[in-house]
Parts: C-alpha cells; sequence; structure tokens
C-alpha cells in the first residue's frame, strides 16, 4: 500500500516536473513549483522523513515562493523566446550525469534496511561512550559538536555567509533610498 | 457502542471521499473560473469536514482529537479566505464570469 | 475504510493536477493549487491513520497554514504591483 502510494506520488511529481520545464510564463512556473513542494513533502511524510517533510513544506511550498514573487516584481513575468531547441550536447552530458547518479545508487542500501551501516555499532557508541571520549551529559550535543563538529562548522558557515549576503542586499537597498 | 462509532466514522469518511470527488470533478468541467471555485468550496468544506470527523471518531488519544480540531478550524478559517482573495483577485484582472452557455460548450 | 478515503484522495489530487496544468487563466492554477494544499494536508491526516501512526498530524497543521500563505502572496503580488498584473490577452496562458 504505502509502496503504491509512492509510486503514484512520484508520478505526479514527474508530470508537474515536465510541465514546468514546457511552461513560458514564470508566474505559472512559480506557482507549480509550489504544487512540487506540497507533493514532494507528502511523498516525504509518507516516506517516514517527517522533519525534511516539514522543511520542505515550509521552505518549498512558503518561503522560495515568496522570493520567486519578489524577485518576478523586479524582472518580467515572461521567459524569453528562443534558446530552445534541442542541444545534443547538453543532453549526452545530462545522460551521462544521470547514468553515473543511478550508478551511485546501486551501492545504497535498501529503504529501511535494518542490516545497513547506520544501524550498527555507532549509534550504540555514541550511546555508551559519549560521556567518557567527550564529557557534555547531553548526547544531542556531544554529537552536533564533536562527533560531526567539522559538519556542523560548515553548517553555520553557510548560514552566516547566507544572513550576511540577505544584510548586505537588503541594507544597501535602504541607503540606496536614503541618498536618493 | 463500537460498532455504531465504527459505522458512524466510515460513513463520515466515505461520504467525505464522495463530496471530495464530486468537488474535484466539478474542478475539472465545470465552464469557468468562478463556477469552479464553486465546486472547490465543496472539498474546503464538506469534503475535509466529513473526512476529519471520520478520522477523530477512530482516534484513540485525546491528543489526536485535539489535533485534528485545530486542523479542521485552520481549513475553515484560511479557505474561505483564500477563497475570497480569489475571487476578488479574478475579480481585480477582469475576468468576466460565464453568463450564457452558448459560447461554450 | 482508510484505504478508501485515501484512493479518493489520490484521485482528487490526480484531478486538481490536471486542472493546474490545463489553466486555462492563472487564476485557475491558483484555484488548483489551493484546492491541492488542503487535499495534502487530508492525505497526510488520512496516511497516518492507515499507517497507525497518527502522530504525524502536526504536519498537517502547518501546511494548512503555509499554503494560506502561499496563495494569499501570490494573489498579493498579482493584485497590487505593477509588474505581473495580467491583462486580457496574459490570461490565456
Amino acid at each position: 500500500m504505502e509502496t503504491l502510494i509512492n509510486i503514484i506520488l512520484l508520478t505526479f511529481l514527474a508530470i508537474i516536473a515536465i510541465a514546468i520545464t514546457r511552461i513560458r510564463h514564470l508566474l505559472v512556473t512559480v506557482v507549480l513549483t509550489g504544487m512540487f513542494s506540497l507533493l514532494s513533502a507528502s511523498l516525504l511524510v509518507s516516506m517516514d522523513a517527517v522533519d525534511v517533510a516539514f522543511t520542505e513544506a515550509a521552505v518549498g511550498a512558503g518561503i522560495s515562493t515568496l522570493l520567486f514573487l519578489s524577485v518576478l516584481a523586479l524582472t518580467s513575468t515572461e521567459e524569453l523566446a528562443g534558446n530552445r531547441k534541442f542541444s545534443s550536447i547538453a543532453f549526452i552530458l545530462v545522460s551521462i550525469t544521470g547514468a553515473i547518479l543511478i550508478y551511485g545508487t546501486l551501492d545504497i542500501p535498501k529503504f529501511g534496511d535494518p542490516s545497513a551501516p547506520v544501524h550498527h555499532h555507532i549509534a550504540e557508541r555514541f550511546i555508551y561512550e559519549s560521556p567518557d571520549e567527550i564529557g557534555v551529559p547531553n548526547m544531542v550535543t556531544s554529537v552536533l559538536a564533536s562527533y560531526r563538529g567539522y559538519d556542523t562548522l560548515g553548517e553555520t558557515t553557510v548560514i552566516l555567509t547566507a544572513g550576511i549576503g540577505v544584510l548586505l542586499l537588503l541594507g544597501r537597498g535602504k541607503q540606496d533610498k536614503e541618498t536618493d | 457502542m463500537n460498532h455504531v462509532v465504527d459505522i458512524l466514522s466510515w460513513s463520515c469518511l466515505l461520504a467525505g471521499a464522495f463530496f471530495l470527488l464530486i468537488g474535484v470533478i466539478g474542478l475539472l468541467r465545470f465552464p469557468d473560473f468562478f463556477t469552479r471555485l464553486h465546486a472547490a468550496s465543496v472539498i474546503e468544506t464538506l469534503g475535509s469536514l466529513l473526512i476529519v470527523t471520520g478520522l477523530a471518531l477512530q482516534a484513540e488519544q485525546a491528543l489526536v482529537i485535539v489535533k485534528l480540531i485545530l486542523l479542521i478550524v485552520f481549513i475553515m478559517f484560511t479557505s474561505p479566505t483564500a477563497a475570497h482573495a480569489l475571487a476578488k483577485a479574478a475579480l481585480h484582472g477582469k475576468l468576466e464570469p460565464v453568463t450564457s452557455t452558448e459560447d461554450n460548450n | 475504510m482508510f484505504a478508501a478515503a485515501m484512493i479518493a484522495i489520490l484521485l482528487a489530487m490526480f484531478m486538481s493536477l490536471c486542472r493546474a496544468l490545463l489553466g486555462p487563466t492563472l487564476y485557475d492554477r491558483l484555484l488548483a493549487v489551493n484546492v491541492l494544499g488542503t487535499i495534502t494536508v487530508l492525505f497526510i491526516a488520512v496516511f497516518g491513520f492507515l499507517t497507525g501512526r497518527p502522530e504525524f498530524l502536526d504536519i498537517g497543521l502547518a501546511y494548512a497554514l503555509i499554503n494560506f500563505i502561499a496563495t494569499i502572496a501570490v494573489l498579493k503580488f498579482f493584485e497590487y504591483r505593477d509588474m505581473g498584473r495580467a491583462t486580457e490577452e496574459e490570461l490565456d496562458i
């Protein structure tokens, strides 16, 4: 039953994706992108990735729709004509990339496989030995700040950069208005 | 008692599914935007209300029932507002309702 | 019974998808997206009961609100900006 639902939802997603590539009116594209996010979020719910689904709905259907709209308010709502003819180089490149990605998925353990490497020895070690190894009583903190410390550092760098970028863009607009 | 609740919830679910399908068939087949808006409101009021009621009758924990009630409250607040805004925007955008059946079929 | 409701919901999703792809006006598409949002909320609720784990309803709650915000945002953009206000020719997308 769940597999069937997943297949149906994936078919819907494919239909919308094809439609998005075909439609030239950008406002419609934005609306369809929001629809795509909603459907992929329900797919994620049905695959038990509830936290990712939450993010997908908030970011994909909520915030990026707003961002796209504010960009469209500054530019045109119609895609420029031309540059749409079939390019064989692009097609070959896309096919090769797709083949590589599919080849990469062959090594991934099956969905929900209990014998996947993630479910062995690592979690146990985090639970039993993190108080001795790290010395922080809260396990989540020790995983976030120590075991995967570089990962967290990268994440915070991305967020900081994005924040600085937003501040620079918005702040500059304000200054321009004041000087006018 | 259990059977009564089961039958009630199943009939609610089935009726909700029925109205859901009626609504989308209308959404697909009605001739212009305003009539489609009318069909869509069937989904958002009767359809969702009946389905959520059917689910709430099957729920075992009180928290789930509270969440379902909140869900229906949100839908009941937001969807008429969205429908109103859509109709208003469509009128502003000079979208004419179809008033005769001659020029379209 | 949950399965029957689920089938109806998936069918309804498909039909509203068709309306969103067919148009013809932007308002029709927006209406279809709005309806699809409501159906998605119902999908999450029914799916939780179908699999016996109705704890994920919070996501349905968030969706109901996010969908509303998205629709209102598009309409506001559409109605009050100079850009993107549809003329009669543009409406036949």
